[in-house]
């Protein structure tokens, strides 16, 4: 086959691979089917689900299948497309990167598109770099740190830091522009203006979410993208080469490759455009020894070779190609931080003494040790939560537990009957759950209490019962008692004063999301008496 | 940009000029006196009509279609090319069963009698407590606007205005556009038990057409609910007590929380429906403390003798 060809065969590949990948991000939302056959939902029988396989990718991913093998000890169901890639991965090297990897497409663009670097410079930096050997020591640690219990790898997973990056980060950044844009236009007292706002709205708010979707720390996570964007500027594919422990991975399944970079070092004139156009630095040129654990068959210094010196070929039978150029530094402190961190993770106490009270998971959790086993920080429950109550945690959930998610239930709320988040966990950490179990069981993510000294009726700052009003189970875990509170100004009041029963309270929070004492609402919830936890429980018997 | 509030008569004048010779042409064939009469103490009799399902298979739709047929018709009401709004209350992420919303076979059946009556556009509108996405896949509002292609509007942020009510308590206040910028105003409401206010009837579902800080309505809730029944006044309210929930409201969840009541109250005077229905409750009428005081500051009446009285049993 012609180079040129294959390249573009490539780059059709990147293409649709990076448009389906949007796509499933898109539709990682409450299905927009709202017109829904009501006799159906009548007895709870149809949980609203998602129909598209939003999890697809991260069921492609050879690294996070692999890390939740062994830390987690069980086969996920779907992981047979990572099997797939593993097996493709043995014959045709690295292809995985640069034909289907999202992230790397982007990282290609980044680096291809207007590069940075002209010419001699370019040559220089698409040199194989020591630097290349970090992605072993990270692949190790992930590797070690899931061997004893704590899974990191979705910290820098290319699937999972490129999906956390646009759902948390660059998709509500955008959306939140456009609607303040839309809400100027709406508050307008030109008709045509406030007729453009709401068709705007109607149009991008299926893709960019309703309302204002707001993330704890996803300025954190949108400045880490948009730095490994930059990166590109001074290596291309920065990440693809140094930093990915997919890649890293993939690399070392490259080895019996049997599609191979042949060289003829007779044709070759040292003209260094095969260096020019690398995109893994592994070095293509004639007189060097390929590195075929570093190269990610893009085909670009095939189809820029004017004297046909290099040529990408199957060979069989398979030759052992060049050993990943690890570094016994690399492997010995990949060893020690694997071992270091799950341990450190554990110094902070949460894990065997007392975890943070505002650790609220969503339902369907699995206990806080086999959770961070599985967790990858993804960002997809987050992502489909209809009341954007799920955030990524900074420090609720200790160094071990960043970025994993967590309910704040002054931003949202668990809707009672909604399982959407348990139904999308790729690994599942959250498992799925149906409506009816959730309800029946019930399967409860804390517990709510009152304080009383902020509560408008038990401060005798007037009536109010808006916990109860909202409060979902039946009966109600918000009652009141009628009494007597003394007003600030000492007079006897005569109020409905709000009780949460621990028995029936499963810790959903609309109470604490509607509670008209706002910052720090006068009803709240812990993560006390979470289903998930034996030691968490509050009641003797439930 | 909005230095001072839209009052309603401003949004109703804009309105008029936005929609010029179609707004006077639709004003000049319908009876203007029967719409604006129906509140501001004239000398048109007031109706309240109930309606009762005896008959165990009766059809929720011929018994909406009768109420309306007591009350002299939804011509009466609608007029050709109007656009008309139906506030039913479809707040919560609960199905029909659980009489938390408003019944889906009533607000088709209102639907397709405006539609019958020409009217140019349908729209439904609410602004819901849960996701409003879920609240109209689950009670089945979604589901009768995909039907009868009425508009669903979305509760979206930029429908929300600013609007001076002018009531005993509320003065400037985010209001839902589109219960506004309407011909023609339908309360729909289903009739359940609430734990502060005693009862959630029509008045009250006027909570569920303003935005803001809605939980502190909560503080003064019986005048600030007649403030709002005030300001949105419907053409009319139909009430849906096909079943009511008579315990753990206003949310529900249980079946055991329902009672079967197979009727339907339809009345141009929002106490007088709100009255009858609490009778449901077993409550008198001025229990209730939204009841009371809206006869009091001249809402309409309790006393159902000042009405034209019908029943209709099927």
């Amino acid at each position: 086959m012609k180079a040129n060809h294959l390249v573009w065969i490539r780059r059709v590949s990147q293409t649709f691979f990076l448009i389906l990948f949007i796509f499933l991000l898109v539709e990682s939302r409450l299905p927009q089917d709202i017109y829904l056959d009501y006799s159906i939902a009548l007895d709870a029988k149809q949980d609203i689900e998602l129909d598209s396989p939003v999890k697809y990718f991260f069921q492609l991913d050879p690294l996070i299948w692999i890390t939740s093998l062994i830390s987690g000890h069980q086969w996920i169901k779907g992981f047979g497309w990572a099997l797939g890639i593993v097996a493709l991965t043995f014959f045709f090297g690295r292809i995985f990167c640069s034909f289907i990897c999202p992230l790397g497409t982007i990282h290609h663009m980044a680096s291809y598109i207007r590069p940075a670097l002209k010419k001699q410079r370019m040559v220089s930096a698409n040199q194989k770099h020591f630097s290349q050997r970090f992605k072993y020591f990270l692949l190790i640690l992930f590797l070690m740190s899931a061997l004893l219990g704590l899974n990191l790898t979705g910290l820098l997973d290319p699937i999972s830091f490129f999906f956390r990056s646009l759902a948390l980060a660059v998709f509500p950044g955008v959306g939140t522009g456009i609607k303040e844009l839309l809400d100027l236009a709406a508050q307008s007292n030109i008709k045509i203006l406030n007729y453009i706002s709401y068709t705007g709205e109607v149009l991008i708010s299926p893709v960019f979410g309703y309302g204002y979707k707001a993330f704890k720390s996803a300025w954190f996570i949108g400045i880490l993208f948009l730095s490994i964007l930059f990166l590109n500027r001074i290596r291309p594919r920065f990440w693809c080469r140094t930093l990915c422990p997919l890649g890293a991975l993939l690399g070392i399944f490259a080895r019996f490759s049997i599609l191979r970079l042949e060289k003829d070092p007779e044709k070759c004139t040292n003209c260094n455009l095969c260096h020019l156009s690398c995109q893994g630095a592994a070095s293509p040129m004639p007189g060097q020894e390929w590195e075929a654990t570093e190269c990610m068959l893009c085909f670009n210094c095939f189809n820029s070779c004017p004297e046909n010196a290099i040529a990408f070929k199957l060979a069989w039978p398979p030759r052992v190609n060049k050993k990943p150029d690890m570094g016994r530094r690399a492997v010995l402190g990949g060893l020690l931080a694997g071992l270091s961190f799950p341990l450190l993770g554990r110094l902070d106490g949460r894990l065997h003494h007392v975890s943070d009270a505002r650790l609220i998971r969503p339902p369907g959790s699995l206990p806080e040790k086999d959770f961070l086993k599985l967790c990858q920080r993804c960002g997809l429950c987050m992502k489909v939560c209809p009341t954007n109550a799920i955030n990524p945690t900074l420090t609720e959930a200790g160094m071990a537990g960043f970025w994993t998610p967590n309910l704040i239930m002054t931003q949202g709320y668990c809707e009672y009957t909604c399982t959407l988040c348990s139904g999308v966990c790729p690994t599942g950490a959250i498992r799925k759950l149906s409506g009816k179990e959730k309800i029946e069981s019930p399967i409860r993510i804390g517990s709510a209490y009152i304080d009383r000294g902020r509560c408008l009726p038990w401060s005798g700052n007037g009536p109010c019962i808006v916990c109860e009003e909202h409060c979902p189970t039946s009966p109600k875990a918000i009652r009141f008692i009628q009494g007597t509170s003394l007003s600030p100004t000492g007079k006897k009041m005569n109020v409905k004063l709000p009780y949460v029963d621990l028995k029936s309270c499963v810790g959903c929070g609309i109470c604490e999301f509607k509670c008209p004492v706002k910052g720090n609402p006068a009803i709240r919830v812990i993560a006390a008496g979470e289903s998930r936890s034996v030691a968490n429980q509050i009641l003797l018997t439930l | 940009m909005n230095d001072h509030p839209i009052t309603r008569r401003e949004s109703i004048k804009k309105l008029f000029k936005m929609s010029g010779g179609l707004a006077l042409a639709g004003a000049l064939t319908c009876p203007f006196q029967k719409t604006i009469s129906a509140w501001a103490g004239s000398t048109h009799k007031k109706f309240i009509v109930e309606g009762i399902g005896r008959n165990h298979e009766y059809s929720v739709k011929a018994l909406v279609g009768k109420v309306f047929e007591a009350a002299g018709g939804i011509h009466k009401f609608v007029s050709k090319q109007d656009i008309v709004v139906i506030k039913p209350n479809i707040s919560w992420a609960r199905s029909p069963d659980l009489a938390a919303t408003t019944h889906p076979k009533v607000l088709e059946a209102v639907v397709e009698l405006c539609q019958e009556a020409g009217a140019k556009k349908i729209r439904i509108a609410d602004h819901t407590i849960h996701d409003a996405r879920r609240c109209f896949a689950i009670t089945g509002a979604g589901m009768v606007a995909k039907k009868t292609g009425a508009d669903l509007v979305y509760p979206r942020a930029s429908l929300m205005r600013n609007m001076k009510l002018q009531g005993h308590r509320l003065d400037v206040w985010p209001v839902f556009l589109p219960l506004v910028e309407a011909d023609k105003v339908i309360n729909l409401p289903v009739a359940k038990v609430h734990s502060l206010s005693g009862l959630t009837l029509g008045m009250k579902n006027w909570i569920g057409a303003v935005g803001g800080r809605r939980s502190a309505l909560h503080q003064d809730i019986h005048l600030t609910i007649v403030d709002l029944a005030q300001f949105f006044n419907p053409t009319i309210t139909l009430i849906d007590a096909t079943r009511i929930m008579v315990s753990n409201g206003p949310s529900g969840g249980s079946r055991s929380d329902v009672a079967v009541s197979n009727r339907l109250i339809l009345s141009d005077d929002p106490v007088a429906a709100d009255a009858k229905a609490s009778g449901l409750f077993n409550f008198r009428p001025k229990d209730i403390g939204f009841i009371r005081l809206g006869e009091k500051w001249g809402l309409g009446t309790t006393e159902f003798q000042k009405l034209r009285q019908h029943k209709v049993i099927i």
